[in-house]
């Protein structure tokens, strides 16, 4: 089948995640930062990304590099996962997505805005769109926190507040961190995805058993699932 | 004059769901905004680590209920990128004409949801007709009006029924010429310009900051689109173009983003109509059900450490899944399932759009964002 | 005729007048049988209109609310039926909770229910609100509506066809011809709920 439609050029944009990697190996390379392009296994079409791995002290740094230099303009978002079993090293982590979209407002040319039709198949270089996926571990501890990004790109206030009511991971110097999702009144420290929490109902092995008080039919006596 | 709260919700018939806004006002004028989410939270992340990863396409159906099926295939992708499965052809074609026609079908529900806000009750009843329409389509490739569970790891759960492509034709026909009675009847109506144009202006660079995609950024005059940008499935076999609007100097106002979205329902409808013929094998041959034609093997367990993710052209803008597979002894289940949500960060940018205007431009602005909360709650 | 610690109040509140008079005809009548005959008389024609023209809340929770929309357009048109959608709690009288009611939303739905005059009624549509649905093990959903409102008709189905709406506002049209129209309250224990497609 030939390509009809418009999209980017799969080794162009690996070209881009490589160059962003390589300049970032030589800027942080030596601060326990890792950065490879990665690809995405799965679909016929290949789509590469950069892969971060970041020490939590450096993120604020890393951020405001990629956003300056590397033109990451959209943090899509910001994860939180809960690793009981993996602590000492790496009890919390938290997974931060960002993509270059080369948007930028239409310029004006002859006193009317022009729309930006990008063409897809000659993008290269800085314009060609990228995700990144950067991952910081944080080593076992009762108060998780990471620097906040929120002023860099304002699209991770909501998501920064979404990781702290559900996961707990808190954000230092966001303003205004509140409950978004659970109730207002919900006590202070309770973070449901956590893994200590267990979901209602979950764990129990016979099929037919009585969460909601419900008879037992007779011909179901002793059966497990 | 006094300065007040006034809070608009969670029952509110302007709300397009169950959210609260508050707003402050001075006078007749909106000073600051709070939206209060979580009306409906239901813990599907949670709910989703105790699920396989073939049941988890039911709760994914359920996030944006208004847009179903592109839900449930932006977690189908993500769980082939988890599991590193390559889908046939014919199977991705298939989820195209489903993808395609359910964004019909959630931009008509925007647009009759949108019509009475601005006053206009015959858009309501007109566009929840031709809503019908794609439905009927939806029930006959998913099996139900809403909530399909239709794609799975690896392919699509059915193949496309006998007659489908003639009626799916003819649906459409009648479709293409109903959009220009909307367009008759909503840009000649002197009520809907003054009420949408002018209003709820945005700026495209300003609103990439913020987390917003999808058709508001086309709104504001650059063409960016997840599906060329990080291309999945056949888009790059069909003629399309992602439809574009061009903006004022100060930005998009409520205006454009509306010409936006009918734009793309015509798009889609083409895409739909192209797909029909292009389709390997022809749209008139039947697979059965598990056939690999339509459906690769697909592993059932993902080992610890492994991840996908997946950023997807969603109708609302780009929707992502982020799944963590394996730990211990948990092979059939994930670790972690973190969902984004485009409407969860455009509630609060679009509440910021509102400050200056009136209270009567509240619904223009919110409605024009197209928000729906199911998506936004999880 | 002052009351207590009110401090909007001036020499007499025309409340507790009002309160006063509505007590005293309420006795008037009864005692006078009045009120039965009016009762026996009128009764019927107030249990028909209230039955004919079934005023729901414009409620929408989540998907179930499309549904519902669905079967107030065209298509399906439950407005032929006398249903006609309201916007304000206090010109309704029937709930019609679709979807899940979270931890948050459960004391709104309350003061909405009690925001509707008497008599009043709620159908509980859709799996969510019946039992929780798919998210009865979530932390945040309540396991059914049921748990704070008292309800008349419940019609399963994620989401139910606009059909089985429709057919569950006629259950519950026949449901007010058997009992009439007492109030809420003394309801609970004069009638059980029908589940649509239990027959």
């Amino acid at each position: 089948m030939k390509i009809v439609g418009m999209r980017i050029n799969g080794a162009i944009q690996r070209e881009a995640a490589e160059s962003v990697c390589s300049a970032l190996m030589s800027d942080f390379g030596d601060e326990e930062l890792v950065a490879e392009a990665a690809r995405h296994s799965g679909g016929r079409l290949e789509r590469h990304y950069v892969s971060i791995d970041c020490p939590p002290a450096l993120w604020r740094l890393l951020a405001e590099t990629l956003s300056s230099e590397h033109g990451a303009d959209h943090c899509s978002m910001i994860t939180g996962i809960h690793w009981p079993e993996k602590s000492p090293d790496m009890q919390w982590q938290v997974i931060i997505h960002l993509m270059r979209t080369t948007v930028r407002n239409p310029p004006s040319k002859e006193k009317i805005t022009q729309p930006i039709a990008v063409d897809a198949t000659i993008v290269q270089g800085d314009d060609m769109p990228l995700e990144f996926e950067i991952r910081i571990a944080i080593p076992e501890t009762r108060e998780p926190a990471v620097a906040s990004v929120a002023d860099i790109w304002v699209g991770a206030d909501w998501n920064e507040k979404e990781t702290w009511d559900l996961v707990g991971i808190d954000f230092e110097g966001h303003e205004g961190m509140r409950r978004v999702l659970l109730p207002h009144e919900t006590p202070a420290g309770y973070h449901p995805l956590q893994k200590q929490h267990k979901l209602r109902y979950h764990d129990y092995e016979e099929m037919y058993d009585d969460p909601q008080g419900f008879q037992r039919k007779p011909v179901d006596k002793g059966r497990v699932k | 004059m006094a300065e007040m709260w006034i809070s608009m919700g969670p029952q509110h018939p302007m709300t397009h769901g169950l959210w609260t806004l508050k707003v402050k006002v001075d006078g007749e004028t909106v000073v600051d905004t709070e939206p209060d989410l979580g009306y409906i939270h239901r813990g599907v992340e949670k709910i989703c680590e105790a699920r396989d990863f073939t049941q988890i396409t039911t709760y994914c159906d359920r996030l944006c209920y208004a847009s179903a099926n592109t839900w449930s295939h932006s977690y189908i992708y993500a769980a082939e990128d988890l599991m590193g499965v390559e889908v046939p052809e014919r199977a991705e074609y298939i989820r195209l004409i489903a993808t395609e026609l359910q964004r019909i079908a959630s931009h008509l529900m925007w647009l009759g949801a949108y019509c009475p806000d601005i006053g206009n009750l015959t858009g309501l009843v007109w566009c929840l007709r031709e809503r019908e329409l794609m439905m009927d389509l939806l029930q006959e490739l998913g099996g139900s009006r809403m909530h399909y569970n239709f794609p799975r790891i690896g392919g699509v759960k059915r193949d496309l029924p006998h007659g489908f492509a003639q009626r799916c034709k003819v649906k459409l026909d009648i479709f293409l010429d109903r959009i220009q009675e909307y367009e008759a009847l909503l840009d000649e109506s002197t009520i809907f310009l003054i009420r949408t144009q002018g209003v709820g202006y945005a700026k495209a660079a300003d609103q990439i900051n913020h987390g917003v995609t999808g058709p508001n950024v086309r709104a504001a005059g650059h063409n960016y689109d997840v599906r060329w940008a990080h291309p999945y499935s056949v888009y790059d076999e069909i003629d399309w173009t992602p439809s574009l609007e061009r903006p004022s100097i100060k930005g998009a106002d409520c205006y454009d983003r509306y010409r936006v979205r009918v734009e793309e329902m015509r798009e889609s409808a083409k895409m739909v109509m192209q797909s029909l013929e292009q389709i390997p094998g022809g749209a008139n041959t039947y697979h059965d059900p598990g056939d690999p034609a339509i459906l690769a093997k697909a592993p059932s367990r993902a080992k610890d450490g492994e991840t996908g993710f997946h950023h997807y052209e969603d109708s609302r803008g780009e929707s992502m899944f982020y799944l963590v597979g394996g730990g211990e002894g948990r092979g059939k289940m994930p670790y972690r399932v973190s969902i984004r949500s485009p409407m969860f960060i455009t509630i609060p940018y679009a509440s910021k759009c509102m400050i200056g205007y009136k209270i009567a431009d509240i619904p223009a602005i919110m409605g024009s964002f197209d928000p729906c909360i199911g998506e936004t709650d999880r | 005729m002052m009351t207590e610690e009110d401090p909007n109040y001036a020499m007499f509140n025309s409340r507790i007048l009002v309160d006063m008079v509505g007590d005293v005809t309420d006795e008037a009548m009864k005692a006078s049988k009045m009120k039965q005959i009016i009762g026996a008389l009128a009764g019927r024609f107030f249990n028909w209109g209230q039955r004919k023209s079934l005023f729901p809340l414009h409620l929408g929770i989540k998907c179930c609310a499309l549904e519902m929309a669905a079967a107030g357009a065209s298509r399906f048109d439950a407005e032929r039926f006398g249903v006609f959608f309201r916007s304000s709690p206090r010109q309704c009288d029937v709930l019609l909770v679709n979807g899940p009611i979270s931890k948050k939303f459960a004391d709104p739905i309350v003061r909405l229910w009690e925001q509707m005059p008497e008599p009043k009624w709620c159908i509980a549509m859709g799996e969510c609100a019946i039992s929780g649905g798919p998210y009865f093990q979530s932390y945040n959903i309540l396991e059914g509506v049921d748990t704070i409102i008292p309800v008349d008709v419940y019609i399963p189905g994620c989401p139910p066809r606009p059909e089985a709406l429709i057919d569950g506002f006629d259950k519950l049209r026949q449901k007010i011809i058997r009992i009439g129209t007492l109030p809420s309250a003394s309801r609970a224990t004069a009638e059980a709920p029908i589940i649509v497609g239990d027959d």
